[in-house]
């Protein structure tokens, strides 16, 4: 058994497939690892992240499963799950021998890799399209748009394209508070992310702008209002909307 | 174009909640339809597949800033609370103020876009040219690229409905009540004719634009989201087989997009209403809900859902488990031989596990594990599915077995606590009952079976 050990990362799982590849490493004695634990009887690979061979994994599996397959992939990869990089590599291994052509990569749901990895992205895609509409931005008094999110998946990066295509002139800023990490975007410029050990956001330092205040009044006063009577159902509103968005949600402050 | 006076000194916020109250009955407002990518310019984008951005304590999506412009109104609908004959607070907006606050809940992500809907206020023609002036300013003066839903006013110009088409995404006419018999008992200034009228305007509009776009790439969208429309349920004495017709016929010959129900909720207490002392018919139109689904992409056609003998739809049974309990005779359906479209009749399977265990299948035959990491709700299907041949246990296919099951578990106990057992039930099931909401139902509504 050989096992590869690398870093948690996009690029770091994308090299370690590339690395099994050019060793000729056989798939039924091949894993993945992300934990550090030890086999017995197995051979430890470590990995360097390379990003030139990440890249061409990249490319390859865009061209043989489709960008839609692709970002199916990308979404199991955000997720914090230990499994993810041997389901993802099981999963590519066998779509790769079998070429199962652009979109069909996760056809199999018989099988427990693809089934994982199914699931994962189900997951992770599931948390992304809620936060979607469930981010709240606040106003600063400088005119940045700041919200705080606490994701289980890492689905920062596929919220910030959304955002930045919705509000290409605005400077927004997206903390994702159990990472630590930042997505700026500066108005009518790219988006990026930063990260850093030593810098982490404290709220109580922001200062919120006049109106602020004004609007995230009125929008509450509109939710309260919206709803009918007579129709009350708050279970049904509970498996909407899960608790655990709603800290970070103006309405239900 | 002078604006009224009236509720001028009031502030934006009572105004808000006014104009939210008055529009909260409204249920046609997702914000799906338009896949539009932002234009790197000015704000907003849409998903196609919608976005909810918040649920109110009664369960429902918060996707649009959904308000009335005006709760004004010279109509005089028995079931309406903006009616001109109740005494209730009068608001209206000026079309800046609309266009702020969309704007300002928007950057915030609080909303998906804006729903506009309104009173009538002097005329048809003047409330939708208010309507338009509005629309007109928040796309080109505050250049907002978000959802618009707006209703076309039913007996306005022609012109000015079709001048809208082009500035929103979704348009809807309220068909209000089902029948032009139940409209001209509830609502005597409205006319079946003059809400068709627009609708078919609006259609031919979508349809004409769409070759207008084969020749002209960039020629302006017209409703590009398409147009929906909306009934209350319960507030006249019409079937649901009566009902889930006029759906269907709305489907086909005017290209719904979507058509809404609204269970009737007694505002206003007027002899002509019926009392609803068990609430809104929730469980009813769920009901409705579900076969509308059944309607639009499982191939079902409504006669045959319902017939005349029995036009309303099972308390017990979802329209397709009563469907299927009714024609046993096309089950046990073969998972791993049978086509798409026979696999969607099946009760416990959805468009979505339908599409997969066809793909799946193309890799090896299918067992009952792999049915439920597929997403097939086993526990209903089991009764109508082999695989390979094999049922998953030795149940028999025979009517009253399959509905006792189906209905046991969580059903079975709730009637069994106030002394019904199955049996008594069942009379409900299989003989014609024809009258229109039974205790049972108001029951069942009342302890959420939705």
């Amino acid at each position: 058994m050989n096992v590869y050990q690398c870093e948690d990362s996009l690029e770091g799982i994308f090299t370690a497939i590339y690395n099994i590849y050019e060793d000729k490493s056989r798939p039924e004695d091949t894993r993945i690892d992300l934990t550090g634990e030890l086999l017995l009887f197995a051979r430890y690979v470590s990995v360097a992240t390379d990003k030139g061979k990440a890249l061409k994994v990249m490319n390859t599996l865009r061209r043989r499963f489709g960008e839609e397959d692709y970002m199916k992939i990308c979404f199991a990869l955000a997720s914090t799950d230990e499994d993810k990089a041997q389901v993802i590599y099981k999963t590519v291994a066998a779509g790769l021998a079998v070429n199962c052509g652009i979109g069909h990569l996760c056809d199999n749901l018989a099988d427990d890799s693809v089934h994982k990895l199914f699931s994962l992205f189900r997951n992770a895609n599931n948390e992304f399209l809620h936060l979607r509409g469930f981010v709240r931005f606040q106003e600063l008094d400088n005119g940045v748009l700041y919200s705080r999110i606490t994701p289980k998946n890492n689905v920062l990066t596929f919220l910030m394209p959304h955002f930045a295509d919705r509000f290409p002139m605005e400077n927004f800023l997206l903390y994702d508070a159990g990472r630590n990490l930042f997505g700026i975007h500066p108005a009518g410029e790219e988006w990026y992310l930063m990260q850093d050990e030593h810098y982490f956001m404290n709220e109580k330092k922001l200062r919120m702008s006049e109106r602020e205040s004004t609007y995230q009044e009125l929008f509450r006063y509109f939710c309260h209002r919206i709803a009918i009577k007579e129709r009350r159902n708050t279970e049904l509103q509970r498996n909407m909307l899960p608790l655990r968005f709603r800290e970070d949600m103006v309405e239900f402050r | 174009m002078e604006y009224l006076t009236t509720g001028q000194e009031m502030s934006l916020m009572d105004k808000l909640g006014i104009l939210t109250d008055a529009a909260k009955y409204d249920v046609a407002c997702t914000s799906s339809g338009v896949d539009r990518k932002g234009n790197g310019q000015t704000m907003g984008n849409c998903a196609a597949g919608g976005i909810c951005h918040s649920f109110s304590s009664d369960g429902r999506c918060i996707s649009l800033l959904k308000i009335l412009f005006t709760n004004e109104c010279i109509y005089d609908c028995k079931y309406c609370v903006n009616r001109c004959s109740n005494d209730v607070p009068r608001a209206t907006f000026t079309p800046e103020e609309v266009c702020t606050l969309t704007m300002e809940f928007y950057r915030r992500n609080y909303i998906e876009g804006l729903f506009l809907s309104s009173g009538i206020i002097q005329s048809p023609t003047f409330t939708m040219e208010l309507i338009y002036r509005t629309i007109w300013l928040l796309r080109n003066k505050y250049r907002f690229n978000g959802y618009i839903h707006v209703k076309a006013i039913p007996g306005a110009d022609a012109e000015l409905i079709q001048q809208t088409g082009f500035l929103v995404d979704r348009m809807s006419v309220n068909l209000e009540l089902p029948t032009a018999e139940g409209l001209r008992v509830l609502a005597p200034n409205k006319h079946r004719k003059n809400i068709l009228t627009p609708m078919r305007q609006i259609q031919n509009g979508i349809q004409s634009n769409q070759s207008d776009i084969v020749l002209y790439r960039n020629a302006p969208r017209f409703v590009a989201g398409g147009q929906a429309t909306q009934m209350i349920i319960g507030a006249t004495p019409e079937s649901d087989y009566q009902i889930i017709n006029v759906a269907e016929s709305l489907y086909r010959k005017f290209d719904l997009k979507r058509v809404f129900y609204s269970a009737f909720v007694r505002v206003n207490e007027d002899k002509a209403l019926p009392a609803l002392p068990g609430g809104p018919p929730l469980l009813r139109e769920h009901r409705l809900y579900q076969a509308d689904w059944l309607l639009r992409f499982y191939g079902f056609r409504a006669e045959e859902l319902l017939d005349e003998k029995r036009p309303f739809f099972n308390v017990m049974l979802d329209p397709k488990e009563d469907w299927a309990v009714r024609h046993l005779e096309e089950f046990p359906i073969e998972i791993n031989r049978a086509p798409y479209e026979k696999l969607l009749r099946i009760p416990g399977v959805g468009v979505k596990s339908a599409g997969r265990i066809v793909a799946v299948r193309r890799s090896g035959n299918l067992t009952f594990a792999d049915l439920k990491k597929i997403g097939v709700v086993l526990k209903r299907a089991l009764y109508f599915i082999t695989c390979n041949g094999r049922m998953m246990y030795s149940t028999k296919i025979e009517e009253d077995y399959i509905v006792r099951n189906l209905t046991s578990e969580k059903e079975r106990i709730m009637f069994g606590s106030d002394g019904m057992t199955y049996k008594q039930m069942s009379l409900f099931d299989d003989s014609s009952f024809q009258c229109a909401i039974t205790p049972t139902e108001q029951l069942l509504t009342a302890v959420g079976q939705l």
